[in-house]
């Protein structure tokens, strides 16, 4: 069921039609799951060259996006697990209960109430840190797409179209 | 990424059972070798993409099951680090487990020398606490290695995704680029 004379099928199943002699609009496809549009314009008769290196250029984009989305996720999760601990260790502090019940795996453990705070105090650290960590790639990330962008634009100008929807 | 500018695949011809796209120097160059017609191309290169769209569902969904594996093989060994350093202290573990949604029962573990480990397909063996603790370890090493081989899969997947939807384009362009240059050539005889 390949596309019929004169019709382009697009990733998201939208047609485009085009008389034999006119374009009326740019191909569009979806470059990532979250919807950049990579469009490739018709060019007023110069045809810009796809090089492998340009092409390296959008799959290193296309995967530095896909990074960042996943990244955005991973953040969020950590910053919820921070949250918890902190409230944890709120109400460890109002308690004065000697031993508490400390979930570990599937069970509640009863451990002594000193043993508690410095689990979670550790259990804290370890979670700042890798809030840290994700904040750090997800900068990189967006460096490194900045940089892409320039470049890309630099080339293709009007016919990449780099933005999400 | 050292590519030679005349090679017209990609280093890897395919990398898991995923063939790999190859990349296209020239369009003209492309078509002439294939042989094909710009619709048919077309339709080889969606099809092409389907294909690649239907591996990367597998992929994702082995993806979510491995990460979700992960943090309950980290969670066993939690316990049986517990237990280990109550061992330790020859102390009793006193614990409140789950007997039935929302049911909680409290028990007293005095025998800390081993544990019982489900290995699936309805088996459960018991181990030693030194035993349970290198297999979870040794689990946890192939999941987080497996992990990052799927990774790398779907990272190559989308690259060849990304290589032919931009294929497709170039094809498209270069089609509606000669058909405005005859129009333009017959407009100017006529």
């Amino acid at each position: 069921m390949g596309p019929r004379r004169n019709e382009i099928n697009t990733l998201d199943n939208t047609t485009l039609r085009s008389s034999p002699l006119f374009i009326s609009s740019p191909v569009e496809f979806l470059l990532s799951p979250r919807r950049i549009v990579l469009k490739m314009q018709q060019g007023e008769g110069s045809e810009t060259q796809v090089t492998w290196e340009d092409q390296q250029n959008i799959n290193k984009f296309g995967r530095l996006n896909n990074r960042y989305h996943e990244l955005e996720e991973e953040i969020k999760v950590a910053k919820e697990a921070n949250e918890n601990l902190e409230d944890a260790s709120n109400e460890l502090i109002l308690s004065d209960e000697d031993v508490l019940r400390f979930q570990i795996g599937e069970v509640f453990a009863h451990v002594p109430s000193e043993e508690v705070e410095s689990r979670l105090e550790k259990m804290k650290e370890d979670a700042a840190k890798e809030l840290q960590r994700l904040e750090e790639e997800k900068e990189s990330v967006l460096a490194q797409m900045a940089e892409l962008k320039k470049i890309l634009y630099g080339k293709f100008k009007d016919s990449i179209n780099l933005e999400e929807d | 990424m050292e590519v030679s500018a005349s090679a017209s695949t990609a280093a890897v011809t395919e990398r898991r059972g995923i063939p790999a796209a190859s990349f296209v120097e020239d369009v003209e160059a492309y078509l002439k070798q294939s042989g094909l017609d710009v619709n048919s191309s077309l339709g080889f290169l969606q099809e092409r993409l389907q294909q690649y769209k239907i591996v990367e569902m597998k992929l994702l969904a082995q993806q979510r099951d491995l990460q979700a594996k992960i943090p309950d093989i980290e969670k066993c060994l939690d316990v049986v680090a517990m237990l280990e350093t109550k061992k330790a202290a020859e102390e009793a573990l006193i614990t409140d487990f789950e007997v039935a949604e929302g049911i909680y029962a409290r028990t007293k573990i005095e025998d800390h020398n081993s544990v019982c480990l489900w290995l699936g397909a309805n088996v459960m063996l018991e181990y030693s606490l030194e035993e349970a603790k290198s297999l979870l370890e040794k689990n946890l090493e192939n999941a987080k290695a497996s992990l990052e081989v799927l990774v790398g899969d779907l990272q190559f997947l989308r690259d060849q995704v990304t290589i032919t939807q931009v294929t497709v384009a170039r094809v498209y362009n270069w089609d509606v680029h000669q058909r405005r240059i005859k129009q333009a050539v017959k407009e100017s005889k006529s």
